[in-house]
């Protein structure tokens, strides 16, 4: 039980870590980055729109990992798939809420900036569709049959994580043959120097909730299959010792 | 060879059992009329024939994905009934021949189904394919492939599942996005004669790449999925 | 800019800027909250 709250602590002094650098991030989003020359503080936007953006497409990976990981495990060590599918699934979900978060803020960043909540350009449109396949995951994951919930969603986070490069390859020649307005031509063409702390402060803070966000989350999916486990052997236990 | 000859053993009890009833093709011909009978009224070739050539690639690919759909969702039924699954699982011959039959058998119901389609659409469409119209019949097997093979395996991932024909959609209409977008754009592009052959030829060769990733993808996948109890 | 300015709701770019940043917290803090109280809720198996 020493293991147990070790990792209690280092949980709490992680997230005390996360808040104070999001914190600092603020200060520099909001106080200290300078004004854009163009868009104003509506480009303050940016602070918190790319790095959930550049995190959205990072966790998908972990599922992807997760789930091979699960599938090689699966008749070899049942316990170890079993912590592969909390992980996957935590993955998952931190990535719809990352990536939703992404969609939210480039289109409140839109319409202010271009007058339309959406332009159908590559970035949003990747987004918008890696969006949907892993709601679309979580989805399976719920319709499924309790014994097949881990399988089925392993395969289908292969198919996922092999669409998104065809997605994103597929939107840009579409739109390199049909131009429409880029929303966000983004920090990364040629961000000032200037900018670069505000920015920096909050990728890091937003990376290390997330990973934050995935740690707890598998933590509770882990404890979630530990107590069904537990429920099944007392009701095991139970049948056995009724008198025949 | 053997692998073959499985594949098309699989084929034929499809086909066969397809042909006793005919259910599924009389379904999907009947949806298919009244889907293009849909499109008419709601997009007024009429009234806008510019537009609607413009959009009739979409408006073409979205009815066959619709029909398609309606098919797909029942082409696994009929190995739940008898036990028919538990006796697959234990055939000698691989799982994935199985998978290959019956996605080949769907394959051929839509493409019946849209070799039906096309002239009622023509004609209530008053289309004239502006540009090479032979690319069609490159563009529309493969793109009906791409849907099919990921549309036979995700109905058979949703065999177990509540809610079965609902998750279908769900799950097929995100992946298959890209694939949507390509098949509409090289018939869009052959339709109206607006991209040049080098752009359709990106379109269709992207749209081909797609399918061989994906086949390859659900033949090596389709074991886990069918013994996933 | 400085806390008063953050908060003027004059114009619609202002006003979306406050959104994302609070929408983002609520967000980022509702599925915390969400795991938070689904943790206390399944009891810890072994103590």
């Amino acid at each position: 039980m020493a293991r147990s709250s070790v990792l209690r602590s280092t949980a709490w002094l992680w997230l005390l870590a996360t808040v104070a650098v999001l914190v600092v991030g603020f200060r520099q989003a909001i106080f200290v980055a300078p004004t854009e020359a163009t868009m104003g503080n509506l480009q303050r936007i940016f602070y918190y729109h790319v790095p959930h953006a550049i995190l959205g497409l990072v966790f998908p990976y972990i599922n992807l990992v997760a789930s091979l990981g699960f599938l090689y495990w699966r008749r070899r060590d049942p316990l170890k798939a079993l912590t592969a599918d909390a992980l996957a699934v935590a993955s998952a979900e931190v990535t719809v809420l990352y990536v939703g978060i992404c969609l939210g803020s480039g289109m409140l960043w839109g319409k202010p900036a271009w007058g339309i909540w959406w332009a159908w350009d590559p970035r949003l449109t990747t987004a918008l569709i890696l969006w949907l396949i892993y709601v679309s995951y979580l989805l399976l994951r719920r319709f499924s049959p309790a014994g097949q919930i881990g399988v089925l969603a392993a395969v289908l986070a292969v198919f996922a994580a092999i669409d998104v490069p065809i997605v994103y390859m597929s939107i840009r020649w579409w739109r390199t043959q049909h131009p429409a307005p880029v929303f966000g031509g983004g920090p990364d063409s040629g961000i000032d120097p200037a900018m670069m702390p505000a920015f920096l402060w909050n990728l890091a803070g937003w990376a290390m909730w997330g990973i934050f966000l995935i740690a707890f989350r598998f933590a509770l999916e882990r404890r979630r299959q530990i107590a069904e486990q537990d429920a099944a052997l007392q009701a095991i236990e139970a049948s056995l010792e009724t008198p025949q | 060879m053997k692998y073959l000859g499985h594949v098309v053993d699989h084929l034929r009890k499809d086909l066969r059992l397809e042909w006793r009833s005919r259910d599924s093709i009389n379904g999907m011909l009947f949806f298919v009329l009244l889907i293009v009978v849909v499109f008419s009224i709601a997009f007024d070739p009429a009234g806008y024939p510019t537009t609607t050539r413009q959009i009739s690639g979409g408006i073409l690919w979205v009815g066959i994905l619709f029909a398609s759909i309606t098919a797909l969702n029942q082409s696994w039924t009929r190995e739940q009934r008898n036990q028919v699954l538990e006796a697959q699982r234990m055939a000698p011959s691989p799982a994935s021949a199985l998978f290959l039959g019956k996605a080949l058998a769907n394959m051929l119901f839509v493409l019946v189904v849209e070799a039906v389609l096309a002239p009622i659409f023509v004609i209530f469409f008053n289309l004239q394919v502006l540009g090479n119209a032979w690319l069609l019949a490159l563009i529309l097997p493969l793109g009906t492939w791409a849907l099919v093979v990921n549309g036979t395996f995700f109905a058979a991932l949703g065999l177990r599942a509540r809610n079965r024909e609902l998750l279908l959609p769900l799950l097929l209409l995100p992946i298959s996005l890209p694939a949507i977008l390509m098949m509409v754009q090289a018939t869009t592009g052959v339709l109206t004669a607006d991209l040049d052959p080098i752009q359709i030829r990106t379109w269709i060769t992207q749209l081909a790449g797609y399918d061989v990733i994906y086949t390859t993808v659900c033949i090596l996948l389709f074991e886990t999925v069918l013994n996933s109890e | 800019m400085t806390w008063k300015t953050f908060f003027d709701f004059s114009t619609m770019a202002h006003r979306h800027l406050v959104f994302v940043y609070v929408g983002v917290w609520a967000l980022q803090g509702g599925y915390l909250a969400w795991t938070a109280w689904n943790w206390r809720r399944i009891r810890s198996p072994r103590s």
